[in-house]
């Protein structure tokens, strides 16, 4: 079996506000290996984000070993980390966040700018991404036109168009009723069973139903079910 | 970033600057009258010196006059002080012999006579007894009939030249070749027509004259020995200066002027003259050079407030490109590249409406036509440095924004 995507040993994270420490994982322990599907679950407040954030290397934990995608996170410095979130984890928000003044296709090719290694064809792999959520008609739109569940699939094509190891979505249906919310996680299912790691944080049972693993977490460390 | 990824975040970039249309509008006219008065400030002063060179030319090649008397101003007006005397044909064949950066000379004698054909007269027309040569050292040849011969020189033979308004002025339509005119009270027989000059650096109107052989000036007109003139021409424009020290020395010697003794001549070169007329210009470019300047300062600051606002605006953008990857220097560049980029736009423009208004400019002048190419590449140099320098603040700025503050929900 290949190594684990991620693997966190007693990760601690802590805020500083105003002169005092507030700390939000208490040690977290925790590996994902290639191929699952997982859900986070827990009340609001108690930190989902803030993993969520360690394991999309957009932040770094104040202590504990974390190892992703094979790199000893720990170690990397700014422009490193950078290259990790954009060669090896794809993000999903609640709140979509493209790009207001891109196009739909422009917006799935940013990730791509960024990219060291080029790679051709990278239009005609967004296209085709586009295709697989059935948006190919909306290429040339603007997000303000799309409605929000039609954003959310354009925010999973940008996430995916470097083809990186790790699939994180924050609430990714927090924005939208149930039935989009359905689409949403069917396409994730989708991501998932073509061989990608996907980590779903919700607090939601439903939408957590749909990963085969669920994580809980409170009081800042993880349990699982 | 290679060009098609910057060309993708420029269109992007681009439809963002559309919500602040006046601010931008009104960064780049700062970099627009930047540009737009360095590439006037330069043609114009590069068509003047293309002027100058051509005025210098038409004087003669390489040429040094040397003036009877003393010169207090040269230019218009009236130069001389004294009217000296002793400025002679042999002064001439002395500075022919022991100098060897002489390639040639003239001497020639000036003075206004009343002139008369037929029933036209004309009073105060200025007659020029030169020698053959004159023609080309002064770079001015007659185009119809001939010029003054070796011969008619030496025979004094009552032979003219005319100019041009002279020719008009006695003849109208009539052909004036062989017909004869009275000079003073002497008749001279046109041989010659002058090609049309213009008028000179004092901007007296070179074709009002008529040219006789010196020989016959001297000895039928004024009855004298001495002329007013020397025309010279040296071998090499390198040559000039140290030429006219030589020649300025050995004048002093011949005309036995003492150490401390005021020379009772002066020789002088054309390219000194021009110098003093293009100084005015030289006033001109550096007032042009500042106001462009302070426009450049201007539309930087403009850019620059433009930038932080943009970046405040895209607070959110930032987030998200550092997010999906980008790293700090990736921001940094695409602000830069954007600020330039509007910088340029204002630049490109204040060239091309600059160029434009120069063309104008110099045709209602009548000026040679010239495009000054560093002018063009200064001016757009210009526009992508203070782009550049006005986006160093804002980019840096960019990259302030931490991915993790910002996508918080
Ligand atoms: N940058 C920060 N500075 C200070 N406190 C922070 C910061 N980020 C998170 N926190 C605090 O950490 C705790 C956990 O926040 P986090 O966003 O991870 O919660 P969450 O589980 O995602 O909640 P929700 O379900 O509401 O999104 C909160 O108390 C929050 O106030
Ligand atoms: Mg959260």
């Amino acid at each position: 079996m290949a190594a684990p995507v991620c693997i966190m040993e007693n990760i601690t994270k802590s805020f500083h506000v105003g002169d005092q420490d507030l700390q939000v994982l208490k040690g977290v322990n925790l590996t994902i290996e290639q191929g699952e599907f997982t859900a986070i679950m827990g009340t609001s407040g108690s930190g989902k984000s803030t993993l969520m954030n360690l394991m999309g290397c957009l932040d770094v934990p104040t202590s504990g070993r974390f190892i992703l995608a094979g790199r000893d996170v720990m170690q990397l410095n700014d422009d490193e980390l950078s290259e990790l979130r954009n060669e090896h984890i794809g993000f999903v928000f609640q709140s979509f966040y493209l790009l207001p003044y891109a196009t739909v296709l422009e917006n799935v090719l940013v990730p791509t700018l960024y990219r060291e290694k080029k790679k051709d064809h990278v239009r005609d792999r967004a296209a085709e991404l586009l295709k697989l959520v059935g948006l190919e008609e909306r290429m040339k739109f603007r997000p303000t036109q799309l409605s929000g569940g039609e954003q959310q699939r354009v925010a999973i094509c940008r996430a995916l168009i470097n083809d990186p190891e790790l699939l994180l979505a924050d609430e990714p249906t927090g924005q939208l009723d149930s039935r989009t919310a359905e689409e949403i996680m069917n396409v994730l299912t989708r991501t998932n069973e073509r061989g990608k790691t996907v980590v779903v944080i919700t607090h939601d049972a439903d939408i957590a139903a749909y990963a085969r693993r669920t994580i809980h977490i409170r009081d800042g460390i993880i349990t699982e079910s | 970033m290679d060009l098609r990824r910057i060309l993708l975040n420029l269109k992007i970039a681009r439809r963002s600057l559309v919500q602040f249309k006046w601010r931008t509008s009104l960064a780049v006219l700062g970099v627009f009258f930047g540009t737009f008065s360095l590439i006037i400030v330069s043609n114009l002063s590069g068509s003047l010196a293309v002027k100058t060179e051509q005025e210098i030319d038409s004087l003669g090649t390489n040429l040094l006059i040397v003036r009877s008397g003393i010169v207090r101003r040269v230019g218009a007006g009236t130069p001389l002080m004294s009217q000296a005397t002793n400025l002679t044909p042999e002064d001439a064949r002395a500075i022919k012999d022991s100098i060897p950066a002489v390639a040639a000379l003239s001497a020639a004698g000036y003075k206004t006579f009343p002139v008369r054909y037929g029933n036209v007269s004309l009073k105060g027309i200025l007659i020029g007894g030169v020698e053959p040569n004159f023609q080309d050292i002064r770079n001015f040849h007659a185009r119809e009939g001939s010029f003054i011969s070796e011969q008619d020189n030496l025979d004094r033979n009552k032979v003219a030249v005319l100019g041009r308004t002279v020719v008009e002025k006695l003849f109208g339509d009539e052909d004036p070749i062989g017909k004869y005119i009275l000079i003073w009270r002497v008749p001279f027989q046109v041989i010659g027509i002058m090609e049309e000059k213009g008028s000179d650096v004092s901007g007296a109107d070179q074709d009002n004259q008529i040219f006789i052989p010196l020989q016959t000036y001297l000895k039928v007109l004024v009855n004298k020995t001495n002329v007013s003139n020397i025309f010279v021409q040296i071998t090499r424009d390198d040559l000039i200066p140290a030429t006219k020290t030589d020649m300025e020395a050995l004048l002093r010697k011949r005309h036995k002027i003492g150490p401390g003794q005021n020379d009772d001549f002066a020789v002088i070169d054309m390219k000194d003259v021009m110098a003093l007329k293009t100084q005015a210009m030289d006033l001109i470019t550096v007032l042009g050079r500042i106001a462009a300047a302070v426009s450049f300062i201007i539309g930087g600051l403009g850019i620059l407030s433009i930038m932080i606002l943009i970046v405040n605006e895209r607070k959110l953008e930032i987030g998200i490109r550092r997010a999906v990857g980008s790293r700090k220097r990736d921001i940094i560049l695409q602000f830069l590249i954007e600020s330039s980029i509007i910088s340029l736009a204002g630049g490109t423009i204040g060239v091309f409406s600059g160029a434009l208004l120069s063309v104008i400019l110099l045709r209602v002048l009548k000026y040679p036509f010239t495009l000054s190419l560093t002018g063009l590449l200064i001016a757009f140099g210009a526009s992508v440095l203070v782009g550049i320098l006005a986006g160093i603040y804002p980019s840096k700025k960019a990259t302030q924004f931490e991915p993790v503050d910002i996508i918080r929900t």
